[in-house]
C-alpha cells in the first residue's frame, strides 16, 4: 500500500487585525504586562461579510488550487470549529458545493473547541487506509468570541486551514497519530450562548498541559522516536506561551517550536491553530524534514501527530496565497470597528 | 430569502458557473436554457475564470436590510479573463485603493443574512489580486 | 397614417408628496376623479381604465385599479400594468394600443404610488433593486443608485462632464418646481448644496437622486370619433408618436454605459411614427431621477450631440424658454418621484405646457412636446411625442 499523509494543504487568515494594546486601552489594562504574559502582538478579526463557512472554503480552495487534483475524487469532507455560522445545517457540504465536490461523498461538521479539525485528519487518514475513500478533506476553522474584558477577548482570533489526506502524491507521510481524551470542565459554551466560559488557570496545568504532554509522550514511545529525531514540532497555540512552554517539558527546543509561531500575529485560531501551524512548517520543509504536531481541545483532548516530508513537497510549496501571504495582507482596525465587525454593536 | 432559490443558484454564486454553447461555443453568466448569442439549447456548464479586472466602480453606503450591515462596501463591473463581464463587491481593501482596471480575483463571502434566524446567501466577490 | 386617432382630453394628478393619512386607492380615485372633471365629459362615457403602478400591494391590495373603479363608483375592465419606475408611461401605452385597435373610444389612464409607508435601508432598496438585474446586479450587491453612479462615472470619464454641469441639472429643475403647485418640492436649491454634499455612491451626491413619495396622476383619452361627437371638450392633444424598446438587463451586459440604446431607440421610432424629428420639439419631460439619467435623455433622444449634455446644460441651454425646454414641471427631483405615477405626470405637464395652461412655468413656443420615462438603469424606456392640436396637423 502506498503513503497515507498529506497530498495537499491550505489556508486562510482574515485581512483584519486588532492590537493588543487596542483593546487594552478600553479595559484600563497594562499592554506590555498583557503582551509579556501571552506572547501576542495582535490577533484576527473576520470581517463583516465572511464566517466559518467562507474562511473554510477559502482554504479549501487553497487546499485544491495547490493540488490541482479534481475535486470530485474526494470522498469525505470534515469540517471542525466551535463557531459554525448554522447551529443546523452542515458547514461542510456548503464547502462540498463550493469546490465543486458534490455529489458522492460523505460529510459531516464537527466540534470539539480547538481539536476538531485534526479529529478530521484522523477520519480521514482513517477512510483512506480502510481504502473507503481515495481523498479525504479535513478542515479547521473558527471565529472564535471572547466576551468583552475577558482575557480571550485579547487572543480569540480567526482562521482556517485544510488538509487534503491521501496516498496519491503525498507530501507527508502521517507516521502515526495518537490522542488522549478525558471528560474536563475546562471550557464551554452552552447551546444558544454567544460567548464561551472558562475555568481562568484551570485550563492551564490539568487541561491544556496535561492533554498535550500525555498525547505527544504516548506517540513518541509507540513510535520509538524522541524529540531530537524531528525537524519541526508545533502544538496548540491559545497564545505563544503555551507552545513554547510544552515543548519545553516535553524536551523539544523552542527552535523547532519557533516557524509554527503565527499566534503573535494573529492570536488563537482555536480548530484552525495547529493546523496553520503545520500548514506554516510545511511551506519551510524540505524533503525528508520530520514534523511533530500536537493538537488539544478544550473538553478536553489532544490529537498527536507524526509526518515525514516527501520530494513532492518541491511541488506544492511555492504556491503563493499560502500562510506569510495571509499574514502580511493585513489592515489593523480600531477597538469601534472591531465592535462592529464582532457583532458587538447591537 | 427562499430556500428554492438559494438551492437553484448555488452553482453560480457559489462557484460562478455559466454556459458554454456547444453549437456557437460562445459563454455567458448566468446559467440561461438556450444560448444567448445563438439561442441553441445545445450547451454545458462553463465555470468562468476565477480572475480578471476592475472596469467601473463606486461605493454603496445604503442598501436593502439583509445586506445594509456591510455597508458601505464598494461594487463594480469586472471584466474576468475570458471576457465575460459581472458586477460584483471589491473587499478587502480602502476605497482609494481601487482603480480602474485594476487585478482583482474571486473570492467567497456572504453576500446577505436573513436576520438572526434566516439563510445565509454566499456568493462569489473580488479582492485585489 | 392613424397618428391623429388618440387624444388626451383630460388631465388631472394630486399634489406629490408624503400623505400618511391617504392609501393608495384614495390617491387614485382623487387624480382620477380630477382628469374625468378637467376632461368635461361624464363618468360613465370612459370604457375602461389602465393603471400603472409598480408596488401596488402597498396597502396589501394587489391589482390596485379595482379598489379605485370602486371608489368611484364605475364598473369598467380595469387592468394595472407593471413596468417598475416606468409603470405610468406602460400604462399609458396599453391605453394608447386599446384605442388604436377600435376597441374603446374613451379611456383613463391612472398611475399611482405609495411609497411613503416603505422604510429607507430596509425595504425601498429592494424594491428598487427589482428595476436593476435583481439577482446578478441588486444581490450582488449593487443598488440602482450605484448603477447611475458607474453610468455618471463613466459620462465623466469619456466626455469630461463635470460635477458641476452634473449638478445643474437639480439647480435647474428646482427652479422650475418653485412654480409647480404639485411639485413636493417647491424651493430653489444652489449648486454648493449639491457640490458639497456627501457623496453617497461616488460621484453621487446625497441630494442628487429625485425622492420617492407618494402622489397620483391620471388623463383621459379618447379617439379622433369621439373628439368629434364632443365639440365641447376644452383639452384636445393629439398623441402624435408612441416609442417603446427595452435594452440589457443589466449593465455588465451593456455595450456602452454612456448612453441608454432604448431612450436612443424608443424615441427613433416616436419621432418616425409623428413623422418629426428632435429639432421640432420645443419641451421635454424626461427622466431625472438621477442628474446623469437627464444628459443622457437629451443627449439619446438628440437634442444635443453625445457628451455635450452637460455642458448645454451648465449654459442654460435646456431652461424654460431656452433652445429647448428641459422638465419645465421640475422633473422627478422637484416633483419627487412616486414610480408609477411620475411616466403620467410627465405627460400632464407637457399637455399643461401644450394647451397653454402652464403660468409662470409656460413655454412661450409650444408646437410640440416629448416625455421619456426611464425603467431601472433604461431597460425599458417609453418615449411619448404630443402635439399642440390636431388642427395644426
Amino acid at each position: 500500500m502506498n503513503k497515507a499523509g498529506i497530498v495537499s494543504y491550505g489556508s486562510y487568515i482574515p485581512r483584519y487585525r486588532i492590537r493588543i494594546e487596542e483593546i487594552a486601552k478600553i479595559w484600563d489594562e497594562d499592554p506590555n504586562e498583557l503582551r509579556s504574559q501571552l506572547q501576542v502582538a495582535s490577533k484576527s478579526v473576520l470581517g463583516p461579510d465572511e464566517d466559518v463557512a467562507t474562511m473554510a472554503v477559502e482554504s479549501a480552495r487553497n487546499a485544491i488550487n495547490r493540488w490541482k487534483g479534481d475535486p470530485q475524487k474526494i470522498g469525505a469532507i470534515y469540517v471542525g470549529s466551535e463557531s459554525h455560522p448554522y447551529a443546523v445545517k452542515p458547514t461542510a457540504t456548503i464547502v462540498a458545493a463550493a469546490i465543486d465536490a458534490e455529489k458522492e461523498l460523505t460529510a459531516a461538521d464537527l466540534e470539539f473547541a480547538c481539536k476538531a479539525g485534526t479529529a478530521g485528519m484522523q477520519m480521514c487518514l482513517g477512510l483512506v487506509k480502510s481504502n473507503m475513500i481515495s481523498y479525504g478533506l479535513a478542515i479547521g476553522a473558527d471565529d472564535s468570541q471572547g466576551r468583552p474584558r475577558d482575557p480571550l477577548e485579547y487572543t480569540a482570533g480567526a482562521g482556517s486551514s485544510a488538509f487534503l489526506i491521501g496516498t496519491e502524491r503525498v507530501v507527508a507521510e502521517i507516521e502515526g497519530t495518537y490522542s488522549v481524551t478525558s471528560d474536563m470542565p475546562d471550557f464551554w459554551r452552552r447551546e444558544g450562548a454567544i460567548f464561551p466560559s472558562h475555568g481562568v488557570r484551570f485550563t492551564g496545568k490539568p487541561a491544556y498541559f496535561q492533554h498535550t504532554v500525555d498525547a505527544s509522550k504516548g506517540l513518541l514511545e509507540e513510535l520509538g522516536t524522541k524529540p531530537s529525531d524531528y525537524d519541526f514540532a508545533t502544538f496548540h497555540q491559545p497564545n505563544t506561551k503555551f507552545p513554547l512552554t510544552v515543548a519545553k517539558m516535553l524536551g523539544f527546543s523552542s527552535e523547532q517550536v519557533e516557524v509554527s509561531l503565527i499566534c503573535k500575529d494573529i492570536g488563537n485560531a482555536y480548530s484552525a491553530s495547529s493546523m496553520l501551524g503545520l500548514a506554516q512548517i510545511l511551506n519551510h520543509a524540505n524533503a525528508g524534514d520530520k514534523i511533530f504536531m500536537t493538537s488539544y481541545g478544550s473538553g478536553a483532548g489532544s490529537d498527536a501527530f507524526s509526518f515525514e516530508v516527501t520530494d513532492e513537497i518541491e511541488e506544492v510549496k511555492t504556491y503563493p496565497y499560502n500562510v506569510d501571504h495571509y499574514i502580511q495582507n493585513s489592515e489593523f482596525i480600531d477597538y469601534g470597528l472591531y465592535a462592529r465587525y464582532k457583532g458587538l454593536l447591537r | 430569502m427562499e430556500p428554492p432559490k438559494i438551492w437553484r443558484e448555488k452553482r453560480e454564486r457559489y462557484l460562478a458557473i455559466g454556459i458554454q454553447c456547444q453549437d456557437c461555443k460562445s459563454k455567458s453568466f448566468p446559467k440561461t436554457s438556450f444560448c444567448t448569442k445563438c439561442s441553441s439549447s445545445n450547451i454545458t456548464e462553463y465555470r468562468l475564470a476565477t480572475s480578471g479586472k476592475l472596469l467601473n466602480f463606486t461605493k454603496v453606503t445604503s442598501t436593502s436590510k439583509e445586506m445594509n450591515s456591510y455597508a458601505p462596501f464598494f461594487v463594480g463591473i469586472i471584466e474576468l479573463d475570458d471576457g465575460i463581464k459581472v458586477t460584483g463587491q471589491i473587499v478587502d481593501c480602502k476605497f482609494e485603493d481601487l482603480q480602474d482596471e485594476m487585478r482583482v480575483r474571486m473570492v467567497f463571502r456572504v453576500l446577505a443574512r436573513n436576520g438572526e434566524e434566516g439563510l445565509i446567501r454566499y456568493g462569489f466577490k473580488f479582492t485585489p489580486e | 397614417m392613424s397618428n391623429h386617432r388618440v387624444n388626451i382630453i383630460g388631465y388631472g394628478m394630486t399634489k406629490f408628496g408624503e400623505f400618511y393619512e391617504e392609501n393608495s386607492s384614495s390617491l387614485a380615485s382623487k387624480a382620477l376623479m380630477d382628469s374625468i372633471n378637467n376632461s368635461v365629459i361624464e363618468k360613465n362615457e370612459i370604457q375602461a381604465a389602465f393603471f400603472g403602478s409598480f408596488v401596488s400591494s402597498s396597502n396589501s391590495q394587489s391589482s390596485i385599479g379595482v379598489n379605485c373603479i370602486n371608489e368611484c363608483n364605475m364598473s369598467i375592465p380595469v387592468s394595472r400594468i407593471e413596468a417598475g419606475t416606468a409603470s405610468g408611461a406602460a400604462a399609458f401605452h396599453q391605453a394608447y394600443l386599446s384605442l388604436l385597435s377600435g376597441l374603446y373610444d374613451c379611456v383613463a389612464v391612472v398611475g399611482t404610488e405609495k411609497l411613503s409607508d416603505y422604510v429607507r435601508n430596509e425595504s425601498i432598496e429592494r424594491i428598487l433593486g427589482a428595476t436593476i438585474d435583481s439577482h446578478w446586479e441588486f444581490e450582488m450587491g449593487a443598488t440602482l443608485t450605484s448603477l447611475y453612479a458607474i453610468l455618471t462615472k463613466a459620462h465623466m470619464k469619456e466626455f469630461k462632464t463635470t460635477l458641476e454641469q452634473l449638478a445643474s441639472v437639480p439647480v435647474k429643475n428646482h427652479k422650475n418646481g418653485v412654480h409647480n403647485p404639485n411639485a413636493q418640492f417647491r424651493r430653489e436649491i444652489s449648486i454648493n448644496r449639491f457640490l458639497n454634499a456627501k457623496r453617497i455612491s461616488d460621484p453621487i451626491g446625497r441630494f442628487d437622486p429625485a425622492t420617492f413619495c407618494d402622489g397620483s396622476s391620471s388623463v383621459i383619452l379618447a379617439s379622433s370619433d369621439f373628439i368629434e361627437k364632443h365639440t365641447n371638450l376644452e383639452t384636445t392633444i393629439p398623441v402624435l408618436g408612441a416609442g417603446q424598446a427595452t435594452d440589457n438587463l443589466a449593465l455588465h451586459h451593456r455595450t456602452s454605459l454612456t448612453k441608454l440604446l432604448a431612450t436612443e431607440y424608443a424615441s427613433k421610432n416616436a419621432f418616425k411614427m409623428a413623422d418629426l424629428t428632435h429639432s421640432d420639439i420645443n419641451v421635454a419631460e424626461v427622466h431625472d431621477s438621477f442628474p446623469i439619467g437627464e444628459i443622457l435623455a437629451i443627449e439619446d433622444i438628440g437634442f444635443f450631440a453625445k457628451g455635450e449634455g452637460g455642458k448645454a446644460t451648465e449654459n442654460g441651454e435646456t431652461e424654460i424658454n431656452s433652445n429647448i425646454t428641459i422638465n419645465p414641471g421640475g422633473g422627478l427631483k422637484a416633483r419627487g418621484d412616486p414610480f408609477g405615477a411620475t411616466g403620467i405626470a410627465q405627460i400632464v405637464e407637457i399637455v399643461e405646457q401644450l394647451s397653454g395652461r402652464a403660468k409662470e412655468r409656460q413655454v412661450d413656443n409650444k408646437n410640440y412636446g416629448l416625455t421619456q420615462n426611464v425603467f431601472g438603469t433604461g431597460a425599458m424606456v417609453y418615449v411619448n411625442i404630443f402635439g399642440e392640436s390636431e388642427v395644426k396637423r
